[in-house]
């Protein structure tokens, strides 16, 4: 079942779609982020730093820092904002999860594997290598941006390659983790148009969530932290995170098998 | 192909109860091998929800049915006992019909040279590497069909088969099925074309309201309305609406 799954995933333009508009969306964030913020600090274009104040955060590319969150596979975006390949990802989930079900491919699937969890577990693999793969991609892209970026500008590498790699191998395994997160909510919810309204809310409550209960509390409470995209960012760890990655992956990782425990249990009570 | 004592098909007091109010009541039928079964009746009648029982696709509040003895999720490899036409067969438009194929040969673990037999016995070579989004309803359910025969299964359940074919292909078919059952596979034909049903079945089981309100050979069906088979489905289902 798990090399039909894939196949669904690679027969169709959904998938290619979802990775182009993702590869995109981080070309672009990255190459805002590595070329028009430290043109707009130095006054190359705008006012500069002084007139622009704290609207203007401060990316120093010759710090490890800086260098560091320009590798990150969801967009070097600042705490708060959701990066178009974040949403790429998850919606990849998404459609895998639907798919099925919008054109009517899920009896053909059930008829082939009566039991469900295994059948679910066959697009979770499935699913979760796609995510892999565009884990991946997008991580090599944001490599190769940020070494044309400093070699242009000529400034050194602040990053052993242990740091590089970790980053990206945890970035690869964060947008796995978050492309099978969208496909058990695309189980959930069946119709492909609920689905993706789902995710989206769900990603774009994230930052209003975290910033009222920030107001309420004066600090991030832990439970704040705890919520998908800031768990994945926190796996990737290119920047500053109150969990270290390992708790965060633990923690991504249960979110998400929550997640397929409840649609293994939804799929399971359903007729197809 | 297997023939055994135990029925190829057995739904044995079936019942199923939704929230709209559609029910089904203590349907019971056996298809046996060798045989065609013609699964009558009118819109709403019943007729897929026992369908989907019968595959597992829909959980019955009471009652069980059973393939080849045993029910059909027990299967370890079910396309190759049981194959399916249904919902003109959940095409993806954006694959195409060789596509569609493939993924079906992983579903039910079938080497890939069975594509492009199943594909030339539908008649549908050419048309395989175009995408189903281009095709005609019967060249979507020619496609069906194809991947019901894949895993060379001992039985064939098929709801309206017949949608979309055009007259050489519903001749095909007719000589398909009876060339199936003639060599010891049962087939259950849901269809409302009672032509087709005329010509091709052996046994006709009547669903209306819910409920069997008949079974018997075809030949008894239609001796005893001088030949009309039309009369008889008429006079059984007529005055119970289909929905309930």
């Amino acid at each position: 079942m798990f090399r039909a799954e894939l196949l669904k995933l690679t027969t169709t333009t959904a998938p290619r779609v979802a990775l182009a508009v993702g590869a995109g969306g981080l070309i672009l964030t990255q190459l805002v982020f590595v070329t028009v913020m430290p043109m707009l600090a130095s006054g190359q274009i705008g006012p500069g730093a002084a007139a622009l104040g704290d609207s203007l955060p401060t990316v120093d590319l010759s710090s490890a820092a800086a260098q560091l969150a320009t590798l990150s596979p969801l967009g070097s975006s600042s705490a708060g904002s959701i990066g178009i390949a974040v949403i790429a990802v998850v919606l990849l989930g998404v459609l895998a999860g639907t798919g099925d079900y919008r054109h009517g491919g899920i009896v053909g699937a059930a008829l082939a594997q009566p039991r469900r969890a295994r059948l679910l577990l066959a697009k979770a693999a499935a699913a979760g290598v796609a995510g892999l793969v565009t884990g991946l991609a997008f991580a090599l892209v944001s490599l190769l941006i940020l070494l044309g970026t400093l070699a242009v500008l000529d400034v050194p590498v602040a990053l052993d390659p242990l740091q590089i790699g970790g980053v990206l191998a945890r970035g690869t395994g964060a947008v796995a983790a978050l492309t099978v997160l969208g496909l058990a909510v695309g189980m959930l919810a069946r119709s492909q148009l609920a689905g993706v309204l789902v995710m989206l809310a769900i990603l774009l409550l994230e930052p209003i969530v975290q910033s009222i209960a920030q107001l309420i509390s004066g600090a991030l409470p832990v439970w704040a932290q705890l919520l998908p995209l800031s768990l994945a960012n926190a796996v990737i760890g290119a920047g500053e995170f109150a969990l270290n990655p390992a708790v965060a992956a633990a923690a991504l990782l249960a979110l998400t098998g929550g997640a397929l425990a409840l649609a293994a249990l939804a799929f399971n009570r359903r007729d197809i | 192909m297997t023939t055994t004592d135990t029925p190829p098909i057995q739904a044995r007091g079936l019942h199923k109860t939704f929230r709209g109010g559609a029910a089904v009541h203590d349907v019971s039928f056996t298809v046996s091998s060798g045989r065609v079964v013609g699964l009558l009746g009118p819109n709403g009648a019943g007729k897929t929800t026992t369908i989907r029982m019968l595959l597992g696709l829909a959980a019955p509040d009471s009652g069980d049915s059973l393939v080849h003895g045993r029910p059909y999720r027990e299967w370890p490899r079910p396309l190759q006992v049981v194959g399916t036409v249904l919902d003109a067969g959940g095409l993806h438009p954006g694959r195409t019909g060789r596509q569609h194929l493939q993924v079906a040969a992983a579903q039910a673990q079938v080497a890939a040279d069975r594509i492009d037999e199943v594909l030339a016995e539908v008649d549908m070579t050419a048309a395989a590497d175009r995408p189903i989004n281009g095709y005609s309803l019967g060249m979507r359910q020619r496609i069906a069909l194809a991947t019901a025969l894949l895993a060379t299964p001992q039985v064939l359940i098929l709801d309206e088969p017949s949608n979309g074919l055009d007259p050489a292909g519903m001749h095909w078919l007719r000589q398909r099925m009876r060339a199936f059952a003639d060599a010891g596979g049962a087939v259950l034909l849901s269809s409302h074309v009672l032509s087709d049903v005329k010509q091709i079945a052996d046994d006709i089981v009547v669903i209306a309201g819910g409920r069997v309100v008949a079974d018997l050979p075809l030949a008894d069906a239609v001796a005893s309305h001088d030949g009309d088979l039309e009369r008889f489905y008429l006079e059984l289902t007529d005055g119970r609406a289909g929905v309930r």
